[in-house]
């Protein structure tokens, strides 16, 4: 007995699994999230909430996004502004500095084995699981036992300008945060860098060789005019990507607080706005997963329009290389 | 023309160049990385000290650091729930998140590159832009879900609402990998088989599926690996100390502010890393390939 | 303009030898060709002139300076890359420009040196285009200009013509050929077509796997090749080889392949015989003649095929198991399957020591 499936149909059976998964994890909670952010739900009626969708005890209201808007919640525009310091500050990194980084290990060394170990190290804490990342940074800021501070004074750095705990005192606080996301997002800058100038041909670097081009004027006329579309690349999926990312200082802070993350992070001043977020409904006393899902909400349309935008600049193919070059 | 009339530098500046060169190269690329290769150098070596000297050089060698593997783990007054279940708990998160992945990815991952349907170009579209969706967002409603599904609190159940919440995030990456390496197929094996007599179906099972096998192999590894580190999820979803993960786990431990045993949550740690570095050290080219073509983050 | 001398150069890449013992002296403003067949180690010698590439032994030397450590910035070589390898993102003026802006040469200099240099290659109306709009023939004389620019000692040139279509190359060969005469400038080209190095260079340097075969006149490599694999390289249609062994019979010298047995001329077999007696033949197609009938000391062969190509025609003939080319006048009524005879010009015969390939006449 053969079962003769349509043509048609069978597509539908290989992806019908994929589609409910995608529809579970990101459309219905996308969704949701919409629908959330106009209620007052906390911990007060979620009961009600989970056996009926539609009870009358949760209300349509407003208010969230007033307090967002109109700051009638105290502590947004430090968010805000936390949020924009770290964005902006991380993003240098990973597109500046990892550019910088890639022309250093790409192109100023040519033995092959020693760039490679290079690029491997840089990816280490990329590839690290997070919450040892979280466990050898806690140790390395620890003031008696940690070896940052020792490191900081060999170079000469006086006493007096060391804190006595990184992870509480800001502003030491914040470059800690954006030292840690630093050091991962460099290393998604220098994988697309470092593709692109490996896929420059070898004559034209030669040729600029042959022309009278040192190696930091092959870097600087050929090299990075050349990156243009990489970098664009790289400062836009990663604007979008420290929007909202927020796992490893609730992971630093949490851990080597001992306490709750969502304190120590406000004390510290290294509550990003999806922290944020994410305190209000786990954290915070009431619960409060309507405030917290309309926070969330503003991300997810940044990120929607981000996204569209993304399309329209780079276009289908751009998206899938960005490591191509061309003019 | 010629050298009577040029000013040959005597390869002078060559040399200040190439010194200058190195020296861009040591401040930018490596001085940078001198706290990653110290940190992860007190890892390896304070799991098998008591005490470490200057952060890096061991004063003794010992095992004690790992008793957390045979007997219960104590740090200042409180007692922590014994590593093997803990383990058992990360392993059934990873293991469970790579079957699922793997089998809906590569059914997908091949509709997706060899079969004809409508709006077959939209949905690739449609799975790029979830790579750049940020999902970590998406939290709260995903308890929401979570409770109303009745998974939430609820032991082995949650970690497999967990599971699944898990697999959906990581499916739409794995899908375009698995993809690219059926397009990397060419059409006229598949069209061979079918004039032998084969159905799709068993042309899928004995033709194309040995080929695609290093690419099943590395959305697995990776698939793994994503369960086995996943933090976040379990944290915010399991409230019951007997279900938590070894990263939740960790967490915890860290946080004992006054009683912190370095060397044991070192050890600690190194005992997570395991499959991490057995993977990684085994596959590194394989794997360095995905995360190359497939970023996140 | 410089004389450019390589002395012993190696270059080795880990267990693969590139180039092997080169010893080259090029003089002041001449055109040398590096010919040979691919993988003979002509662009690694190149590169090596122009500094990419360290020689793993050896000096080069331009005049008297050894310049063999100089990075190519510090050389004043001008180079033609195969690819040409033009800036994709820079305009043609730009890249023309480069060399110039490179060493901080003012604005208006510049200006003028890459009009002067555009206007000599005629591409003046492509100043302001880039190069992906620019066909192979431009992309080339861009190429070409970039090197001219900074006005070298010495112009590198890596089979600049392979990419373009025949007719366009013959056009090229001329226009480089007068272009280099002109501007005097010391030249090295590299290629695998022995017709553009013949028709070209003032010298030839003929290389297979890493060793200079042979340096000379293109005249002279043709009439007095040094060794077997130079005969057979030069010239189109390429050298018969004949196998056999040269001996003494009763006072006079004769050679004896398998199919065949010709008497040699008393000095010729005298100093063949003198040298070794294995020996393998060579003759040019154009060095022999067919007669219909037998006449004494010719070579008896069967028509194989005839290939007409209008001023000539070639004649492959069987002569037992072997195949040789001969040049034949049109009109000369030759058909397949016909049996004939061959002359052979004994003032143009060529002998080579079996074992070593090394010539004797």
């Amino acid at each position: 007995m053969v079962l003769k499936i349509s043509r048609k149909v069978l597509p539908w059976i290989f992806l019908a699994p994929m589609l409910i998964m995608i529809v579970f994890s990101w459309i219905a909670p996308v969704l949701l999230t919409v629908y959330l952010g106009f209620t007052d739900l906390s911990s007060k009626n979620f009961l009600d909430f989970v056996r009926n969708f539609f009870t009358e005890k949760v209300h349509f209201t407003l208010e969230n996004f007033d307090k967002i808007f109109f700051a009638k919640d105290p502590y947004i525009v430090e968010a805000l502004t936390i949020t924009a310091i770290y964005v902006l500050s991380v993003l240098s990194i990973n597109s500046i500095f990892a550019l910088v980084l890639s022309i250093a290990i790409a192109y100023f060394i040519r033995n092959e084995v020693l760039s490679m170990i290079l690029r491997v190290s840089w990816l280490i804490p990329r590839i690290m699981p997070g919450i040892i990342y979280a466990l050898v940074w806690n140790w390395f800021i620890d003031p008696k036992y940690g070896m940052l501070n020792t490191l900081l004074k060999i170079v000469g750095v006086p006493e007096a300008w060391l804190p006595e705990s990184w992870l509480l005192t800001p502003p030491y606080s914040q470059l800690l945060m954006i030292m840690v996301n630093g050091y991962v997002g460099a290393s998604f800058g220098m994988i697309i860098y470092t593709a692109a100038i490996k896929s420059i041909p070898t004559d034209i670097i030669n040729a600029a060789l042959v022309d009278g081009a040192s190696d930091f004027q092959v870097a600087r006329h050929i090299i990075i005019p050349l990156l243009k579309w990489p970098m664009l690349f790289v400062i836009s999926w990663q604007t979008l990507s420290l929007l909202s990312s927020y796992e490893y200082i609730l992971m630093i802070w949490g851990s080597g607080g001992g306490g709750g993350y969502a304190g120590i992070a406000r004390a510290a001043k290294v509550m990003v706005w999806s922290l944020y977020s994410y305190s209000k409904a786990f954290a915070a006393e009431e619960h409060l997963y309507g405030y917290a899902s309309a926070l969330s909400l503003i991300l997810v349309i940044t990120g929607v329009v981000l996204i569209v935008l993304y399309f329209k600049l780079f276009g289908f193919r751009r998206l899938m290389e960005p490591s191509r070059i061309e003019v | 023309m010629g050298v009577k009339d040029r000013l040959f530098p005597v390869g002078g500046t060559a040399l200040i160049l190439n010194i200058l060169k190195y020296i861009v190269v040591i401040i930018v690329a490596v001085v940078p990385l001198i706290p990653i290769w110290t940190m992860i150098l007190w890892l390896a070596v304070q799991s098998f000290s008591g005490k470490v000297i200057l952060g890096i050089i061991p004063s003794d060698f010992t095992f004690n650091n790992w008793r957390f593997l045979w007997s219960p783990m104590k740090m200042g007054l409180k007692e922590y729930p014994n590593i093997w279940p803990i383990t058992l708990n990360t392993l059934f998160l990873a293991l469970g998140v790579t079957g699922l992945v793997v089998f809906i990815s590569t059914l997908g991952g091949y509709a997706l590159s060899r079969m004809e349907f409508k709006g077959r170009v939209g949905l690739m579209q449609f799975i790029i832009a979830l790579h750049a969706f940020p999902s970590i967002i998406l939290l709260i409603a995903l308890f929401v879900i979570l409770n109303h599904l009745g998974l939430y609190g609820k032991g082995i159940m949650t970690l497999v609402g967990i599971i699944l919440i898990k697999a959906g995030l990581e499916i739409p990456m794995a899908t375009w990998i698995i993809k690219g390496f059926f397009d990397a197929i060419p059409w006229d094996l598949e069209w061979a088989a079918l004039v032998d007599g084969c159905t799709r179906w068993k042309a899928w099972r004995t033709v194309i599926l040995p080929l695609v096998l290093p690419g099943i192999g590395a959305i697995s590894i990776f698939s793994f690996l994503s369960g086995w580190s996943e933090f976040l999820l379990v944290f915010t979803y399991v409230k019951d100390e007997a279900y938590y993960t070894l990263p939740v786990l960790i967490y915890y431990m860290i946080g004992e502010y006054k009683f912190i045993d370095w060397g044991m949550l070192a050890a600690l740690g190194l005992f997570y890393a395991i499959p991490t570095i057995i993977f990684f050290s085994t596959s590194q080219k394989l794997l360095l390939r995905i995360y190359v073509g497939g970023i996140k983050r | 303009m410089v004389k450019v001398t390589l002395d012993n150069v190696s270059k080795f890449f880990g267990k693969v030898k590139a180039v092997i013992d080169l010893n080259l002296k090029i003089g002041d403003g001449e055109f040398v060709a590096l010919l040979g067949p691919s993988g003979c180690g002509k662009t690694t010698t190149l590169l090596m002139v122009a500094g990419i590439y360290k020689p793993t032994k050896g000096r080069i030397l331009f005049d008297d300076r050894d310049v063999t450590r100089l990075p190519p910035r510090d050389r004043n070589v001008g180079m033609v890359f195969q690819s040409y390898a033009l800036y994709p993102h820079m305009t043609v003026f730009d890249n023309i420009a480069f060399p110039l802006r490179l060493k901080k040469v003012p604005r208006n200099e510049i200006d003028r040196k890459v009009r002067q240099v555009a206007k000599l290659l005629r591409i003046e109306e492509l100043l302001s285009r880039k190069p992906s709009q620019l066909s192979g023939g431009q992309q080339q004389r861009v190429a070409l200009g970039r090197a001219l620019v900074k006005e070298p000692d010495v112009l590198l040139l890596d089979e600049p013509l392979s990419n373009l279509d025949a007719k366009l190359r013959v056009i090229m060969r001329a226009e480089l050929k007068k272009l280099q005469k002109e501007l005097k400038v010391t030249t090295i080209y590299v290629t695998h077509d022995q017709v553009e190095a013949m028709s070209m260079a003032d010298k030839i340097a003929v290389m297979n796997a890493g060793r200079l075969q042979q340096y000379a006149e293109p005249s002279e490599l043709y009439n007095k090749p040094a060794n077997l694999f130079v005969a057979g390289f030069i010239g189109s249609p390429p050298m018969n080889f004949v196998e056999g062994s040269v001996r003494e019979v009763n006072g006079g010298y004769y050679f004896d392949s398998e199919h065949f047995k010709l008497k040699l001329p008393s000095e010729i077999g005298e100093l063949v015989s003198s040298r070794t007696s294995e020996v393998i033949m060579g003759f040019r197609p154009e060095n022999a003649k067919i007669i219909k009938e037998e006449l004494p000391n010719t070579i008896q062969g069967k028509v194989y095929v005839v290939e007409p190509l209008g001023k000539d025609v070639i004649v492959n003939v069987k002569i037992g198991e072997i195949l040789v080319k001969i040049l034949a006048r049109p009109g000369a009524e030759i058909a397949p399957g016909q049996s004939i005879w061959l002359q052979l010009n004994m003032n143009k015969i060529h002998f080579f020591e079996k074992h070593t390939g090394k010539a004797i006449i």
